[in-house]
């Protein structure tokens, strides 16, 4: 990474743009967050702190995040490993199947999972019940574990694929000269050139695990974790001072596990430093080896396709696994009055969110890359607290910053934003967060983009008598549209599913979809709630669709070869 | 010299502003003025066919009221803006509601569901500033409480009047507008399975077969598990009450957020029974699950489902006129409509055979005042000994 | 008047803060006349590129200025420096054509459409890249990669082109060519040029002046002639070109740039560096400068040595001789083949004085 950068004098664009960007994310996140942490210091919530240390009830709320964090962790990635080695290191038949199928989690609504499992394999489950005649008991840490692990695994696959994929096959060569068997390879070469993968994806699982909060509602039982404590605290119990202690509690170890982890992803330098890989490396022929790595690959994928296909077939059917009649009752139902408002309001507030949130991530990627020297960690750390702080203490530092209007000296700076009685109904608090949950995608891929590309050519558009704003958008926007626009995907999926931010601060006259879906799956209507999920899949696809449309229509593919030879 | 000009002509526009701005503020006085004889002038006074109607004639909506023992149309009131119901039924049901109210008057409502428990800490929350006007639905356990904490205030809706007295308070804090019984709702296949009868008991439930096949919500947050919980408290008193919850707690699956939840978890068969109001349990049945609803014999509680003025509402006129909306004939017959089969508190409303007949069940003697003043308390306790001293447990 | 005139005081530049400050750039005075081709020289890391991007404007100095025609433009961005930049890696835009790429730096500058077309075509003619103007970059080969980097700086008329180690991605033929080329068009056009590279041929070859660098401080300044025959000091000797040095014994007088040595035995005039002074000079001799024999040659200042090892290039033989001096590195060209000398062989060195340059150590 023999990266570069401007030393010279910011020019204005610059200047204006890393003032606008750290302003901007002090507003959306760092304010609400320090709004919590003030909060939680008001008696009900310092009654929580110390209790932490009297009160075995909290105590076992705290282990139990934790040890669910370890678990999904662990099984996350182990699943993510599995499957990310079949698809670099095994040739078979329906790779491409697998690699999609393995990937479709990541735009799942949240209860999908969760309902779909408890209809397949609940108690009286199709599956579990009724072709198997078992009845076990998923309510509680084993339902949770086995959700969240099939939610969040794709999340390590992608990331232990493109690691995979950058190891130098030379070094297997060399290893394979040594006279090493595949195995041995396997374990003393491949699996230790991983661990910082593997660090950074458990990691990454784990702030994931215990940040979750719709699983826990559903299917959590009676295994109390903090987030669903907060949730709780502040929709039950309506104490915010005890809900902003509960998700203190729950920062902390998101904010360490997050650091942690970036330390392990920079690490990950030190494989990709070899370079594009200079030949193929030999796949595993052997059937003894391919045959349990395959059978395993192929039932986590049959597992997700029983998932969607409950969910789908879920909204077309009286009551699945009970009344199997074919209806449109579902759905009817929920255009009779649930779904219109929140559909119509969560896509738009998700439409304009989204590219802002891509705008904003692209602007901080470039100035994190190409301009800033010295504080470029920090602006990529403040920009990546988006997604690193829990969406259960988003949501509440929302609440507690903006349901009332910030006044200096009686003028009011920021009017109300959240909650009833806010302007144009808390739209904005919850567009505000959907940008700053989304930004850190689209900063993400920005990143990895402009890495690619020769910072000289920001240079000599400079040289040229361009300005640093012509600069940006005629030569490094153009550049990382490719990026942008997947960004823009992804930032979008994330709007449309995220629930814990936005439940806080959903009001009556802005009704949000996956918000819908909690009370439709709470109150036990699961066809309604699979019609639900099922409409924000569709949507979803389908604007995924378009975007990765206008990336094909744009990007020929000779300017592709070009940004990677670049 | 252009400076001297310019004060000039701006002082002169400076007065012709203010000129119109009087002329214009007269002028819309006037209209106003104008505008409320023209009320009276409508229907008020005017004889109608039946007590609640409520209508909208040009602009303005009138309720139809007996007045002296005659039927007439009440003062109209000219509605406009927007509302927001907090509603404790299923959405279907407030979904009907607020969707019938805003035709019949133009305001336009919108609703959030939320429990017993959720409402009161949310009002509680928002007290200085309510985001809405009208509680309605969930056992008025709950409205007692807002009553005490001063989150509602009392109105005298003239329709009240027809409303059976022991089904609205007395001071005219909250009014019922439903009844229901406390049920157990059976899945009659898992039972089965499990070689368990229907429970006719609450002994029965405490049946160790039954071990977390017992779904019911959780008292704080809902209004049902805490209606069940005051009836064991009038059956047995307070600590045997507390006795029989914690035993049963051996055999409760988990404790769902909202009183519904059940009748699904039941239906679905993740438990054999669910501890529910009984109309919900029939119309989950209807839905095809296959259910059967049993009362138990040592007697069973009841709730009346209220409506409420919210104290501080941002519309109060439409909020007034939405709670005499829904004690009227019109209202309640939309319950069966959306699979709600509450016994109705409007005389004149429809009865239908699915509704529970309260005559024939054995019920104990719920003091809906006591209930309210011992709820916050109650709650507590049952968090304190029994949920957490479980989870410490486990 | 020609413009371009280029001034740079007392330039530093530091990176890090703290203890780990490390100088890249020390105190650099140069002036740059309009028309001028200077290069940067020197082993990587000795401050020449850094130099050239504070010219630039991609780093700001620490200290000092930077004039163009008497102007200060130090606190200028770079888009504000009237500057053509040709990249290391030509940094042509890959999501435009040719044209595009030439045009973007006219568009900035606002001119008519027709002016742009026109300009964009001239320079596409003088570089023969007129049929390649609707191509991608990456359609073109390194040497046309390169054109169009340079035509691009060009076509804005800057009044300095900078070159950052323009030639390093070509191979050594194509490499030969683009700098005879870049020589001809800067002289043609008689813009003001920086060119920075680390390969002393290519500094030699297109360079008014040169400027070698190390350890962020400039070594000398000077024409290659210069630099190459009347060095500085050892290491501007060593850098540019090859060199023998010979330990002087004795310096007898000194001055207008001349001096009496002593050396393998004999005292003899040669040309002198001011500061070269008893005790602390060395005697350089270029290799080309030696002839091998097995004789001594009359007339010649001459040691003896044996044939280390010998290497035969075609046009020249190289030699190591072992010397009591030390290895003597001597190229004879166009030997006979019975002239040339075996491993082994006794040999003798002979060069003339005036051919000998006397240097200062350090």
């Amino acid at each position: 990474m023999a990266l570069k950068k401007h030393g010279a004098k910011f020019d204005i664009f610059t200047k204006v743009a890393i003032v606008a960007v750290v302003a901007i994310i002090s507003l959306l996140i760092v304010v609400p967050v320090l709004s919590i942490l003030f909060e939680s210091t008001k008696p009900t919530g310092t009654n929580v702190f110390k209790s932490v240390f009297s009160n075995p009830v909290i105590r076992g709320t705290i282990k139990n995040t934790v040890w669910l964090g370890i678990s999904v962790g662990f099984f996350g990635t182990l699943v993510g490993f599995i499957l990310a080695y079949i698809q670099v290191r095994v040739e078979f038949r329906g790779k491409k199947i697998l690699h999609i199928l393995a990937l479709v989690p990541l735009v799942s609504p949240p209860f999908a999972f969760a309902t779909a499992v408890i209809v397949l394999f609940g108690r009286s489950g199709i599956i579990s019940h009724d072709l198997l005649g078992k009845t076990p008991m998923l309510y509680g840490y084993p339902g949770l574990v086995i959700v969240l692990s099939a939610s969040y695994f794709p999340v390590a696959y992608l990331n232990l694929v493109g690691m995979m994929r950058s190891l130098d096959p030379a070094i297997d060569e060399a290893a394979s000269s040594l006279g090493a068997s595949k195995f041995r390879i396997f374990r003393t070469v491949t699996l230790p050139l991983l661990i910082p993968g593997i660090t950074s994806s458990f990691l990454l699982l784990f702030v994931e695990a215990i940040a979750d909060l719709a699983n826990p509602l559903v299917i959590g039982g009676d295994y109390m974790v903090l987030s669903s404590r907060a949730y709780i605290a502040i929709n039950g119990e309506y104490d915010v001072s005890a809900g902003a202690a509960y998700s203190a509690l729950l920062l902390l170890p998101a904010l360490l596990v997050f650091i942690v982890q970036r330390y392990w992803s920079q690490k990950k330098s030190v494989v990709s430093v070899t370079g594009k890989p200079s030949g193929q490396i030999a796949p595993i022929k052997s059937k003894v080896a391919k045959a349990p790595l395959l059978i395993f690959g192929w039932s986590v994928a049959a597992f997700i396709v029983m998932i969607y296909l409950a969910v789908i077939l879920g909204a077309f059917i009286k009551i699945l696994g009970v009344n199997n009649t074919f209806t449109l009752d579902h759905y009817r139902y929920i255009f009779s009055g649930i779904a219109n408002d929140a559909l119509k309001s969560t896509v738009i507030m998700a439409s304009i969110a989204t590219p802002l949130a891509g705008f904003m991530g692209m602007v901080m990627a470039w100035l994190i890359i190409r301009k800033l020297k010295r504080g470029a960690d920090a602006l990529d750390f403040l920009g990546m607290l988006g997604i690193a702080v829990p969406g259960t203490v988003l949501g509440i530092g929302y609440a507690v910053t903006f349901n009332e209007p910030l006044k200096i000296g009686g003028i009011t700076i920021i009017p109300q934003l959240a909650g009833g009685g806010a302007i144009l109904g808390g739209a904005i608090a919850i567009m505000m967060v959907y940008t700053i949950r989304s930004s850190p995608a689209g900063q993400r891929s920005g990143i990895a983009a402009l890495q690619q590309i020769d910072p000289s050519l920001d240079e000599a558009s400079a040289s040229l008598g361009a300005s640093g704003s012509r600069t940006f958008r005629k030569v490094s926007l153009p550049l990382i549209k490719g990026a942008f626009l997947t960004g823009l995907m992804f930032a979008f999926a994330r709007s449309m599913t995220t629930l814990s931010p936005v439940l806080f601060i959903a009001t009556p006259e802005t009704p949000i979809l996956t918000q819908k879906i909690l009370a439709e799956s709470d109150s036990g209507r699961y066809g309604p709630a699979f019609a639900l999920c099922t409409l924000l899949i569709v949507i979803v696809l389908s604007v995924m669709g378009i975007i990765n449309a206008a990336v094909r229509g744009r990007g020929s593919t000779e300017f592709k070869t070009t940004l990677v030879a670049g | 010299m252009w400076a001297r000009v310019k004060v000039v002509v701006e002082r002169f526009l400076m007065k012709k502003f203010l000129i119109g701005a009087v002329i214009s503020a007269l002028g819309f006085s006037l209209i106003t003025i104008g505008a409320a004889p023209a009320n009276a002038a409508g229907s008020t006074g005017r004889s109608c066919a039946q007590e609640g109607l409520v209508r909208k004639l040009s602009g303005v909506t009138y309720t139809c009221e007996r007045q002296n023992g005659s039927l007439k149309w009440g003062e109209g009131r000219k509605l406009s803006g927007s509302l927001t119901v907090v509603c404790g039924a299923t959405e279907a049901w407030c979904g009907a509601m607020t969707s019938a109210f805003e035709k019949r008057t133009g305001v336009k409502t919108s609703f959030v569901r939320l429990s017993s428990g959720e409402t009161t800490a949310r009002l509680e929350a928002f007290k200085s500033n309510p985001e809405f006007g009208v509680w309605h639905g969930g056992p008025v356990d709950g409205f007692g409480v807002a009553r005490i904490k001063g989150l509602i205030d009392s109105y005298a809706s003239p329709s009240r009047n027809m409303i059976p007295k022991n089904y609205k308070d007395a001071d005219g804090y909250w009014t019922g507008v439903y009844v229901g019984a406390l049920g157990f709702c059976s899945n009659t296949e898992v039972l089965k399975e499990l070689g368990v009868a229907v429970p006719t008991s609450w002994a029965s439930l405490l049946n160790p077969k039954l071990k977390g096949q017992i779904s019911t919500a959780h008292p704080a947050t809902s209004g049902t598990s805490f209606t069940a919980l005051w009836t064991n408290v009038t059956r047995m008193g307070q600590t045997a009450a507390m006795a029989y919850h914690a035993n049963l707690h051996k055999n409760v699956l988990y404790y769902t957020k909202s009183g519904v939840g059940p009748v699904a978890i039941a239906g679905r068969g993740e438990v054999g029974v669910g501890l529910v109001f009984s109309h919900d349990c029939v119309y989950g049945a209807e839905q095809g699950f296959p259910l059967k609803v049993s009362f138990p014999s040592e007697g069973t509680g009841y709730e009346i489902g209220g409506v409420a003025l919210i104290k501080g509402a941002k519309n109060p006129e439409a909020a007034k006129a939405y709670v005499d909306f829904t004690l009227s004939t019109e209202a309640q017959n939309l319950g069966v409509g959306v699979g709600a089969y509450q016994i109705l508190t409007n005389p004149y409303a429809r009865k239908d055979s699915r509704m529970v007949k309260l005559a024939k069940l054995k019920i104990v003697d719920y003091d809906f005042d006591k209930a309210a003043t011992s709820k916050t308390a109650l709650t507590a306790k049952f968090d304190a000994e029994i949920i957490n001293r479980s989870q410490a447990k486990s | 008047m020609k413009s371009g005139r280029l001034e740079l005081k007392g330039l530093v530049k530091e990176f890090g803060k703290g203890q780990e400050v490390v100088r890249a750039v020390d105190h650099l005075d140069l002036v740059i006349e309009p028309g001028e081709f200077v290069t940067f020289l020197g082993p990587s890391g000795c401050g020449k590129t850094t130099t050239l991007r504070m010219i630039a404007g991609f780093e700001t100095p620490t200290s000092g200025s930077i004039l163009l025609d008497g102007k200060d433009v130090s606190s200028l961005t770079p888009d504000k420096r009237p500057m053509g930049m040709v990249f290391q890696s030509y940094a042509l835009f890959p999501h435009m054509t040719v044209a595009e790429n030439i045009s973007y730096g006219l568009k900035v500058q606002k001119l008519s459409n027709d002016e742009i077309q026109k300009r964009v075509t001239d320079v596409l003619a003088s570089m023969s890249l007129d049929n390649l103007a609707n191509r991608a970059p990456n359609q073109l080969s390194g040497g046309q990669q390169q054109r169009v980097a340079l035509a691009r700086a060009m076509v804005v008329q800057p009044k300095v082109l900078l070159f950052d180690e323009p030639l390093s991605n070509l191979d050594a033929k194509l490499r030969g060519q683009m700098r005879a080329e870049i020589r001809s068009i800067q002289q043609r056009l008689g813009i003001t040029s920086i060119f920075v590279t680390h390969d002393q041929d290519e500094a030699m070859s297109v360079s008014d002046r040169i400027v070698v660098m190390r350890n962020a401080i400039v070594q000398q300044v000077g024409t290659p002639t210069d630099i190459y025959r009347a060095p500085n000091s050892v290491f501007v000797a060593d850098f540019i070109g090859r060199s023998n040095f010979l330990k002087v014994t004795d310096i007898s007088s000194s001055a207008n740039g001349s001096a009496d040595v002593t050396s393998l035995g004999k005292t003899f005039t040669v040309p002198a560096h001011v500061d070269a002074k008893a005790g602390n000079s060395l005697l350089l001799v270029r290799p080309e400068s030696i002839t091998v024999s097995r004789q001594p040659i009359a007339g010649k200042i001459s040691g003896e040595g044996v044939v280390k090892t010998v290497i035969y290039y075609g046009e020249h033989v190289e030699y190591t001789i072992d010397t009591a001096n030390g290895e003597i590195v001597a190229t004879t060209s166009d030997p006979s083949p019975a002239e040339i000398l075996a491993v082994g062989e006794k040999a003798s060195f002979s060069f003339e004085a005036n051919r000998a340059w006397l240097l200062p150590k350090a």
